[in-house]
C-alpha cells in the first residue's frame, strides 16, 4: 500500500496509534485537572513514573505480573499523591491567594521531591533484592491476552491501551455527562463560587476530580511497562512534555481537542519522522525537535485562551497604541 | 582526612556560588520581579558557554596559523595543539575572554529578546513552557551542529589565566573576575529594580492587566528585562566554560533551571540578596555533602537523592509558609521613597 | 522578624532533619559507618578517592562498581601486607550523578582533603570537565571506562585502563563480516561515544568490503518505538542484511524489545556494542527470545579464559550476589595499579605517583589482562571477547561469553544458538 512510498510505513501507522492511545489516557486526567482546578500540575509527570513503579515493584520484589491487581493498586497510589498533593498544598495556597504561577512552581517542588523519593525506594529496594530498578525491562503480563488479528499483531500493551483508552473515554463521557457528580465536577470548573453558593461541596468535588484524574494517568503508567522496553524513573518527566503539548493544543479545557491532538502528535512524531527521514534525510535523533517545536507553534498560533492566556493582546491592533 | 585545604575549598565553592549567583540574580529579575516565569534560563546559559569555547578555541587555533578545516579544535590533534598554543600569549587570552563576555552578553540578550515575541501572548505557564521548548530545541539543534563538537562539544578550553604558572594563583585570579563580574550583575540588578522600572515590573507580576491599563508598554518593558536577564545569564555561561574547560550540550539540561528556581524561592521572590543567600546556601550545602557523605560509609541510598528530595520539599514548605523566601521583599529604594521617609520622621517629630 | 527566624528556623530543621534521616538510614542498614580497622600506631594509611556514577545515567553499572571497589580495596590490603608492607588503603566514595559538574566538584573535594589519586569519573564528558584541574593540581586520575578518542593525550595525568572504542569497533565489524553481514546499518546513540564508534566501525567495515550505513537516535527519551520504525524501514529499504547496534542499557533494551515486534527486524542478523552487556532489562523473555531468534552477537572487552577473571567474577557473585558488569575488571585493576604505584612511589606526591604508576602497569597483569598503557595513558592492549544472550540462570535468560578476537578472526568457543 503506502509500503512502497515509505517503507515500513505500516509500523509507523501501527506506532502512532499506540501513542495515541496512551496520550489519551496520560493528558485527557491533564486537561480535566487543570479545567477543575485551574492548577498547572508538574506532578503531573510523578503519575506516570510512580504508575508504572507500582507494577515494577509487584513484578520485580514480588514476583507478580498480574496487570489487573497492578492497575487497581497504582490508581489508589497514584490518586492518593494528587490528593495528598492538593490538600495539603494547592488548597492552602489558594485559600491564601497565591497567584497561579507561585501554585505551578510549588507543584514544581512536588514533581522534584517526588522523583527523588522514588530514587529513595528504589535504592532501598535494590538493597533488599539486588535487582535494579533504576532501569526496569518490560513486563510480559500473564492475565492480558495477545495475538494478530488480520494479519495486525496485538501486542499485550495494544490490547491493554484500547481497552483501557476505551473505556475511560466512556467512563469520563457518562460521568460528566450523566451523573450529578459530573455536572457538580463541570460546575466547579466553570464557575467555584457560584458552584459552592448552590450547595456543591467544592473541595470534596475538587478531591474526587484529583483523585481520578491521578489515578487513571496511574493506570496509563501501568499499561506503559508493557510496552517500553526499559523503563527509568525519569518516563514521566521524558514524557511530560508531549503530555503537555497534547493538553495545550485542547487549550487545557477542551477534552475533544485534547483528543485531537493526542491523534495529531502521536502521528507527527511517528509517521511524520518517518516521512522526513525518508525524503529529506532527517536524522531520526531530530525527533524531539519536531515535537517542541509542534509544542512552540501551537502556543504561538493558538495561544490557549483558557488557561490564563495573554488577553489583552487579542484585541491590540497595530498602530492602535501609542 | 589527611588535611584539610580550606582555602581551595573556600576558592572553588566561591567561584561556583559565583555564577550561579549571577543566574539567580538575573532569574529574580524576570521572574521574581518582572513575573515572567522563565523554564528556559538554562538556554542563555549555554549559549553564553557556546560562544566563549567556540570562540576561544577557534581563534587561539586560527591565529596561531592553525587551519581549522583540517584540524578542528574538537579532533584529537586540535585538542593537543590547543593545550599547547593556550599558555603563550597572555594578551590573546585576555583579549578573547573580554570579546567572549561581551559577545555572548550581546547574542544570549538578543535570543531573550527575540523569545519575547512568542511568549507576550501567553499567561505565566506557558512562558515557562515556551522558554522551555526552545532551550531543549536550541540544545538539540547544538547536538547535530559539527563545527561545535556536536555531541561531543568542545574541550581543552584555555582559560583567560593560563599563562600564570601557579595554580593556586590562578583559581583565585578566576574567583576575583567571577566575583567581580557578579558584583557588575549585582549593581545593575539593583540599579533596575529600584527604580521607577522596578515599580512597574513588581506591577507586571501582580497584575499584568492593570498595569496595560495604567499605559505601560508591556512588550517592551518585558523584552528589556529579558535582554539584560539573558545577556548576564551569558556572561555567566562564559565564566562556566572557562571553568570547566569543557562544554556539551547535555550540560545544558532543564533541571540546571530548576535548581537556579530553588536558589530564588528559597532566598525569596524580588530580593535581590535573598537570590545571593539561596545561591551561596545551595552551592554550599552541595560542596559541605561532598565531604560529609563518604563519613557515612556506603549508603544504601544515595545522598544526592536525599538533596534533591530535600530541595523539592523546600520549595514547598517556603512557598506554603512564606512565599516571600528567607528574606522579605523590601519597598523599591528610589529617591522618592527617600524623601518620603524624611517626611514622614520630619512629621513625626 | 519573627516571622523570618521562623522560616529560617523551619529551613534549618528540614535541612538537619534530611541529613539526619540519610545518616540513621545508612547506619541502620548499611553496616555503619566506614571500615573500622583496629590500627596499630605504625600502619601508614594512605586514601584513594572514587568518584562513581551512583546516580544517574549510568548508575546502574555504578552500583555494581561501588562494590567492585570494596572488593578491589579489601584485596589490595590483603596483598600488600602479604607482602610485608604495614600499609592500609582506604577508599572514599563520592557519587558524581553522571554530570560534570558534580565530578569537578568531587575532585576538588578530594584535592582539597590531600588526596592525590582518583579513580574515576565513568563518562568522557566528565573527565573532560576535570582533566583542566587534575593536570595543573598534579593529581593522577585513573578512569576505567573513558573511551573517548579526543582523550588519548600524551603527558598528562589522565590514565585510563580500557581500550579505546577504535579497537571495539574493528572487532564488532569483524563479527559482523565473519558472520556474513555485508551490508549493514548502524543504529547509534547519538553522544560521543555513539558516534565515535559508529565512525570507527563504518571504516573498518568498508574497509573489509561490505557497506555500511549510520542511523543516529536521540538519546534520553523515554521510548525509542518510533526511531525504531525507521530502523526497520531504512533496513527494508536498504535491503541490509544486519543491524549493529550501539547503545547503553536502558536504549538497548528499549530498542530490542521494540525490535522484537518486527518482522523486518526480526529477519536480519544483529550485531551489539558492550554497553547493554549486564544488564538486567535485556533478559526479559522478549529480548531473550529475540535474541535467539536473530542469533545476537555482541563485542566487549575482555579477556576470555583469563583465570584471573574468571575468579574476580566468581568472588563478585559469592561476596555481593552480582555478576560483574562492563568493565568491572578495568575498575578492579585500576584500584590495584593506584595502590602498588602509590606504595612504589615512596612518597605521597603525585608526580612521583605518576611516574611509579606507568612502570606498575608495565609489569602488571590482572582480571583485565596486561595493564600496560601506550604513550597517551591508555591501556594499550585491550582484548575483546564476544557475548550473546542465552536460556537458563536464575532469571531466564543470561549473558554467556561464546568467543574472543584473535589476530583478525573470531574464534567461538562455543556454540551460542542452535
Amino acid at each position: 500500500m503506502g509500503e512502497r512510498l515509505i517503507p515500513g510505513i505500516q509500523q509507523a501507522v501501527m506506532n502512532a496509534f499506540q501513542y495515541t492511545l496512551f496520550y489519551l489516557i496520560f493528558s485527557l486526567p491533564l486537561t480535566l485537572s487543570y479545567r477543575t482546578t485551574k492548577v498547572i500540575n508538574f506532578a503531573h509527570a510523578n503519575f506516570i513514573t510512580y504508575g508504572a513503579y507500582v507494577a515494577i515493584f509487584l513484578h520485580g520484589v514480588l514476583g507478580l505480573n498480574n496487570m489487573s491487581l497492578a492497575v487497581v493498586i497504582a490508581f489508589l497510589v497514584t490518586g492518593a499523591i494528587a490528593v495528598i498533593n492538593n490538600v495539603f498544598v494547592f488548597t492552602p495556597l489558594q485559600k491564601r491567594g497565591s497567584s497561579p504561577a507561585i501554585i505551578m512552581i510549588s507543584s514544581m517542588g512536588l514533581w522534584i521531591a517526588y522523583k527523588y523519593l522514588l530514587y529513595m525506594i528504589t535504592d532501598v529496594a535494590h538493597y533488599y533484592t539486588t535487582k535494579n530498578f533504576v532501569s526496569y525491562g518490560r513486563i510480559t503480563y500473564s492475565d492480558v491476552p495477545r495475538g494478530s488479528i488480520g494479519g495486525i499483531e496485538f501486542s499485550q500493551a495494544l490490547v491493554a491501551s484500547l481497552v483501557a483508552a476505551l473505556l475511560i473515554v466512556a467512563l469520563l463521557y457518562l460521568l460528566l455527562e450523566k451523573t450529578k457528580i459530573g455536572r457538580a465536577m463541570r460546575a466547579v470548573a466553570d464557575n467555584p463560587l457560584l458552584a459552592e453558593i448552590s450547595g456543591i461541596p467544592r473541595s470534596l468535588i475538587v478531591n474526587l476530580t484529583w483523585l481520578v484524574c491521578g489515578g487513571i494517568v496511574g493506570i496509563g503508567g501501568v499499561i506503559w511497562t508493557s510496552f517500553s522496553g526499559a523503563i527509568t524513573p525519569e518516563v514521566g518527566d521524558s514524557m511530560i512534555l508531549q503530555v503537555f503539548t497534547v493538553g495545550f493544543i485542547g487549550g487545557l479545557i477542551s477534552l475533544l481537542r485534547t483528543g485531537i491532538g493526542a491523534a495529531l502528535i502521536a502521528t507527527i512524531e511517528n509517521v511524520g519522522i518517518a516521512i522526513l527521514n525518508t525524503y529529506f534525510g532527517t536524522p531520526v535523533s531530530f525527533r524531539p525537535f519536531l515535537t517542541f517545536a509542534t509544542l512552540i507553534t501551537t502556543l504561538i498560533a493558538f495561544p490557549p485562551l483558557g488557561a490564563g492566556g495573554g488577553l489583552p493582546y487579542r484585541f491590540l491592533r497595530r498602530g492602535s497604541k501609542k | 582526612m589527611i588535611g584539610f585545604d580550606v582555602v581551595g575549598f573556600l576558592i572553588s565553592w566561591l567561584t561556583l556560588f559565583g555564577i550561579y549567583a549571577i543566574l539567580s540574580l538575573t532569574l529574580n529579575l524576570e521572574s521574581g520581579t518582572a513575573g515572567i516565569t522563565n523554564f528556559g534560563k538554562v538556554v542563555f546559559y549555554g549559549v553564553g558557554a557556546y560562544i566563549s569555547a567556540t570562540l576561544t578555541t577557534y581563534l587561539i587555533l586560527m591565529l596561531n596559523g592553525v587551519d581549522v578545516s583540517e584540524t578542528p579544535p574538537y579532533d584529537i590533534r586540535g585538542v593537543i595543539l590547543l593545550s599547547e598554543l593556550g599558555k603563550k600569549n597572555p594578551l590573546l587570552n585576555i583579549g578573547l575572554l573580554v570579546s567572549s563576555l561581551v559577545i555572548a552578553f550581546v547574542m544570549s540578550g538578543a535570543l531573550g529578546y527575540l523569545l519575547t515575541y512568542p511568549i507576550l501572548r501567553v499567561g505565566p505557564a506557558f512562558v515557562g513552557f515556551t522558554l522551555l521548548s526552545s532551550g531543549e530545541l536550541l540544545r538539540i539543534f547544538l547536538q547535530h551542529y559539527e563545527p561545535v563538537g556536536a555531541s561531543k562539544g568542545l574541550m581543552a578550553i584555555p582559560t583567560p589565566f593560563e599563562w600564570v604558572a601557579d595554580s593556586r594563583v590562578r583559581e583565585a585570579a578566576y574567583l576575583g573576575l567571577v566575583l567581580g563580574l557578579l558584583a557588575l550583575t549585582y549593581v545593575v540588578t539593583h540599579k533596575l529594580v529600584n527604580s521607577p522600572l522596578g515599580r512597574t515590573l513588581r506591577a507586571l507580576r501582580d497584575d499584568e492587566i492593570a498595569a496595560l491599563c495604567l499605559g505601560k508598554h508591556v512588550p517592551r518593558i518585558k523584552a528589556t528585562v529579558l535582554f539584560i536577564g539573558s545577556g548576564f545569564a551569558g556572561i555567566a555561561g562564559v565564566l562556566l566554560s572557562y571553568y570547566l574547560t569543557s562544554v556539551n550540550p547535555n550540560m545544558f539540561v532543564p533541571a540546571v533551571t530548576f535548581n537556579v528556581w530553588a536558589m530564588i524561592i528559597l532566598g525569596g521572590f524580588g530580593n535581590l540578596r535573598g537570590s545571593l543567600l539561596g545561591a551561596a546556601v545551595i552551592t554550599f550545602v552541595d560542596r559541605i555533602l561532598t565531604f560529609v557523605t563518604p563519613q557515612l560509609g556506603i549508603t544504601i541510598i544515595s545522598p544526592d537523592y536525599l538533596r534533591w528530595v530535600v530541595v523539592g520539599l523546600l520549595i514547598v514548605v517556603v512557598l506554603l509558609v512564606n512565599p516571600r523566601g528567607i528574606l522579605p521583599e523590601k519597598p523599591i529604594k528610589t529617591p522618592a521613597l527617600d524623601v518620603m521617609w524624611e517626611e514622614l520622621r520630619g512629621e513625626s517629630k | 522578624m519573627a516571622f523570618d527566624t521562623k522560616t529560617i528556623a523551619l529551613i534549618v530543621i528540614a535541612l538537619i532533619i534530611g541529613l539526619a534521616i540519610g545518616y540513621g538510614v545508612a547506619a541502620v542498614m548499611g553496616g555503619g559507618a566506614a571500615t573500622t580497622v583496629t590500627v596499630t600506631p605504625e600502619k601508614k594509611v594512605y586514601t584513594i578517592g572514587f568518584t562513581l556514577p551512583l546516580s544517574g545515567e549510568l548508575s546502574s553499572i555504578g552500583k555494581i562498581w561501588e562494590k567492585v571497589v570494596k572488593l578491589a580495596i579489601e584485596d589490595l590490603n590483603k596483598e600488600v601486607q602479604a607482602y610485608g608492607f604495614n600499609v592500609e588503603f582506604r577508599s572514599v566514595i563520592l557519587d558524581d550523578g553522571t554530570t560534570e559538574e558534580k565530578a569537578l566538584q568531587n575532585v576538588q573535594s578530594f584535592a582539597q582533603q590531600g588526596i592525590k589519586v582518583i579513580i574515576g569519573p565513568a563518562a568522557s564528558a566528565q573527565v573532560k570537565a576535570v582533566k583542566s584541574y587534575v593536570d595543573s593540581n598534579k593529581i593522577v586520575l585513573i578512569s576505567p571506562s573513558s573511551t573517548a578518542p579526543t582523550l588519548a593525550i600524551p603527558n598528562d595525568y589522565v590514565f585510563r585502563t580500557v581500550g579505546s572504542d577504535a579497537g571495539q569497533a574493528k572487532v564488532l565489524a569483524t563479527l559482523a563480516y565473519q558472520e556474513g553481514a555485508r551490508k549493514v546499518v548502524i543504529f547509534f546513540r547519538n553522544d560521543e561515544y555513539g558516534n565515535a564508534f559508529a565512525d570507527f566501525l563504518k571504516n573498518y567495515f568498508e574497509g573489509m568490503g561490505g557497506t555500511a550505513v549510520k542511523l543516529p537516535y536521540q538519546t534520553g527519551l523515554s521510548d525509542y518505538a518510533s526511531e525504531v520504525a525507521t530502523l526497520a524501514s531504512k533496513v527494508q529499504s536498504e535491503g541490509a542484511d544486519a543491524v549493529v547496534l550501539i547503545a547503553f542499557d536502558t536504549d538497548g533494551a528499549n530498542i530490542l524489545s521494540h525490535a522484537a515486534e518486527s518482522d523486518t527486524l526480526s529477519s536480519v542478523r544483529w550485531f551489539v556494542s558492550e554497553g547493554p552487556h549486564g544488564a538486567e532489562e535485556l533478559l526479559s523473555s522478549t529480548v531473550g527470545r529475540f535474541a535467539s531468534r536473530v542469533r545476537l552477537f555482541g563485542t566487549r572487552p575482555l579477556f576470555i579464559a583469563n583465570p584471573l577473571y574468571e575468579d574476580f567474577k566468581s568472588k563478585m557473585v559469592q561476596k555481593f550476589g552480582v555478576e560483574p558488569g562492563v568493565f568491572s575488571e578495568n575498575l578492579y585493576d585500576a584500584v590495584k595499579l593506584a595502590g602498588w604505584a602509590i606504595l612504589r612511589a615512596g612518597t605521597y606526591d603525585g608526580e612521583a605517583i605518576r611516574t611509579a604508576l606507568i612502570e606498575v602497569a608495565k609489569t602488571y597483569y590482572g582480571p583485565s589482562g596486561w595493564t600496560i598503557f601506550d604513550n597517551a595513558g591508555d591501556k594499550a592492549q585491550q582484548d575483546y571477547g564476544v557475548w550473546a544472550i542465552i536460556p537458563g540462570g536464575p532469571k531466564g535468560y543470561q549473558f554467556k561469553d561464546v568467543g574472543l578476537y584473535e589476530r583478525g578472526t573470531i574464534i567461538f568457543l562455543e556454540q551460542a544458538y542452535s
